[in-house]
């Protein structure tokens, strides 16, 4: 830099800079600017890492079936009809509406099993409060793998308790709703211990001398003051049963009128031909199954954030 | 218990309700705290008793006995022959890939499942922790437009396993041709040697795949652990750093790091945890091959299961979660150093 500065030694010596020397003055006299340019040079990579895949789904999907080849950074063709092509196709709408009804359903029995649980741990004092816990928190360490055999075995009628063999839940919601509801428990019930525990004591007590019985102190009381907990908890257990594949793609044959989840759906697209007609349905199909999660986290980004957070690091 | 005259009178003023609901208040009402506390955790304990805690014992005790290819899934009482068996490599030929590489090549480390988990994991959970680290310092400052960057950030976490998949099946489909092509029109990450011309086949191509793919998503999640803990600063400590003349690269290394440590580990053992069972996005990225292309432990479960290798599969689950423990059991005593420096 400093050669290209020579020729110009003379008092008209600022007048003459190219803008890229003038640029490195200004750095050096002051840092936060080239501190600042990084800043968003590194968060544009970061952004365009993270979202470049769902553009890419875009352009497959847009591109017609035949010329699916030649599709590069942009669509090679225009053809957005494949958006409607898909639920043709496949019974696209069951799948997702399977998704969304086990996704619903776990979320509801999560909420109620785990607000009784993190109350009880939250906020009152009994033996064998720390054991319990440890046992549940040891559950979310098991990988799905663990529970998976002897689960088979039961939702198949395989087990025979007194004589009487287990119902046979293959192929239904229950197969799937039932180890959902377990695995993803722990998370909610640390994360209601964790909110149950900040609300002061004086307000149950306030309530039970006004008369309440303790489970309507539970429900009218601290439940209320805890909204944003049971909020948090709720997405979260919502997007991660929306997002499993392991039990989703285990417990069913696959089909759509067997309560196959999306998972089923899109592997559909994948194995049924592997043509290259297919590709752009499957980026399609994709792109529909992802509309409900990113919807959720543009409107529930602050508490999937305090929710991982304080699940993840307070306990 | 400060609280037990209250409530009888609760009890009384509500008795004045008729029928039964108000007998069950009463009761209700009576129990001790502990009793009420065991009550009210019933339905719970239940659920985990039934899906979780007894599927857990059965795996183990299923892992004691004998495969069984008739009839009779299961056969006689055996110990801890099958324990034995992966680690000798005895059934290797029955099962559809090995549990321990049966030679020192790279092919057999990455056709075998224990190795192939461990690669996995120790690759991306080193690159997510980078990647995360550099996410949350950036979230960490103050711009025009961050809660946007932070959508775009997240967005990865919660894209579905199979979408996931789908979307690297795509970007490394040799006939679409964008990341590799086919042996007519290969890319240029193929001509200097990175992927070969059928990656989705091959057992080192497809364990990267699925490490990038995984990084892709995951490395949200740290992001956002690290971001809490980066947060949770003081930062008053920066003030004093920079009036004793520190500059940004002492202030990061004497201030940051190692506050921020015990936090980055927990999520590296969170990660980690995760990583050891990875089994979806294999079988979706990979295709319907997946799991004999990148046999992770967790597809070693399901595939000697589907071959009715059920002894075999039990021990293979049960080997796992031993070997998620061991992982666990690093970090606790590297988080208790960390806590204690």
């Amino acid at each position: 830099m400093s050669t290209d500065d020579n020729p110009f030694d003379g008092p008209d010596k600022e007048l003459k800079r190219g803008p890229f020397q003038q640029w490195v003055e200004n750095s050096i006299k002051n840092p936060q600017q080239v501190y600042r340019a990084m800043l968003y040079v590194v968060t544009i990579f970061f952004v365009v890492t993270t979202l470049f895949p769902f553009y890419w789904l875009l352009v497959l999907a847009l591109t017609p079936g035949d010329r699916i080849s030649q599709a590069g950074l942009a669509p090679a063709g225009f053809n957005p009809e494949i958006f409607l092509t898909i639920f043709e196709q496949v019974p696209f709408l069951r799948y997702m509406f399977n998704s969304i009804f086990l996704a619903l359903t776990t979320t509801i029995i999560v909420l109620l099993l785990a607000s009784l649980a993190g109350y009880v741990f939250g906020r009152l004092e009994f033996r064998g409060r720390g054991p319990l816990m440890l046992l549940v928190l040891a559950i979310s360490y098991f990988p799905p793998a663990a529970f998976f055999l002897p689960l088979w075995d039961l939702f198949n009628g395989n087990v025979a308790i007194f004589g009487i063999s287990s119902p046979s839940l293959y192929n239904t919601p229950g197969s799937m709703l039932l180890p959902f509801s377990a695995l993803f428990m722990p998370l909610s019930i640390f994360i209601l211990t964790t909110f149950y525990a900040q609300i002061p004591d004086g307000l149950e007590d306030a309530a039970r001398i006004e008369g309440t019985t303790r489970l309507g102190a539970l429900f009218r009381i601290i439940v209320p003051l805890s909204a944003p907990g049971v909020a948090t908890a709720g997405v979260l257990t919502f997007i991660a049963v929306y997002n499993e594949f392991f039990f989703s793609f285990l417990m069913t044959d696959g089909r759509a009128q067997n309560w196959a989840p999306i998972v089923g759906g899109i592997l559909q697209f994948q194995r049924a031909g592997q043509f290259q007609t297919t590709y752009n349905a499957m980026a399609a199909a994709s792109i529909i199954a992802v509309l409900p999660v990113t919807i959720l986290v543009v409107v529930a980004q602050e508490k999937i954030v305090s929710g991982l957070t304080s699940g993840a690091l307070k306990e | 218990m400060a609280t037990e005259s209250p409530t009888r009178r609760g009890g009384d003023t509500e008795s004045k309700r008729s029928g039964t609901s108000s007998a069950v208040t009463t009761w209700l009402e009576n129990l001790s705290e502990a009793q009420f506390a065991y009550l009210l955790l019933t339905p719970a304990f239940l659920l985990l008793g039934v899906i979780a805690f007894w599927p857990l014992l059965s795996t183990m005790q299923l892992s004691l006995y004998a495969d069984n290819l008739g009839a009779a899934r299961i056969g006689a009482f055996v110990g801890i022959e099958n324990y034995v068996a992966l680690f000798t490599g005895e059934k290797d030929a029955l099962m559809p890939s090995p549990f321990l590489p049966s030679e020192l090549s790279v092919d057999a480390f990455f056709g075998s499942a224990l190795t192939v988990t461990l690669l996995f994991t120790v690759i991306a959970v080193t690159f997510e922790t980078i990647i995360g680290f550099g996410q949350a310092l950036v979230l960490d400052k103050e711009f025009p437009g961050r809660r946007w960057v932070r959508v775009a950030i997240i967005i990865p976490w919660a894209v579905p396993i199979v979408v996931q998949g789908m979307i690297f099946y795509l970007l490394f489909n040799p006939n679409i041709g964008l990341v590799v092509g086919t042996q007519q029109n290969p890319t240029f990450l193929q001509e200097i040697g990175v992927f070969s011309l059928t990656p989705l086949a091959n057992s080192v191509d497809a364990t990267m795949i699925v490490i990038v793919a995984d990084i892709w998503k995951t490395s949200a999640f740290m992001a956002l652990l690290i971001l809490a803990g980066l947060q949770s600063i003081d930062r008053n400590l920066y003030d004093v750093a920079r009036v004793s003349g520190a500059s940004p690269w002492q202030r990061f290394r004497y201030i940051t790091l190692p506050l921020i440590l015990p936090t980055v580990l927990i999520a590296m053992l969170f990660r980690t945890i995760q990583s050891m069972r990875v089994f979806g996005v294999i079988e979706s990225t990979i295709g319907s091959s997946g799991c004999t292309t990148v046999p992770s432990l967790s597809c070693l479960v399901v595939t000697t299961f589907n071959n009715n290798l059920l002894g075999t599969s039990a021990a293979v689950a049960v080997v796992t979660a031993g070997i998620i423990a061991l992982g666990v059991s690093v970090y606790i005593v590297g988080y208790a150093r960390s806590e204690m420096v």
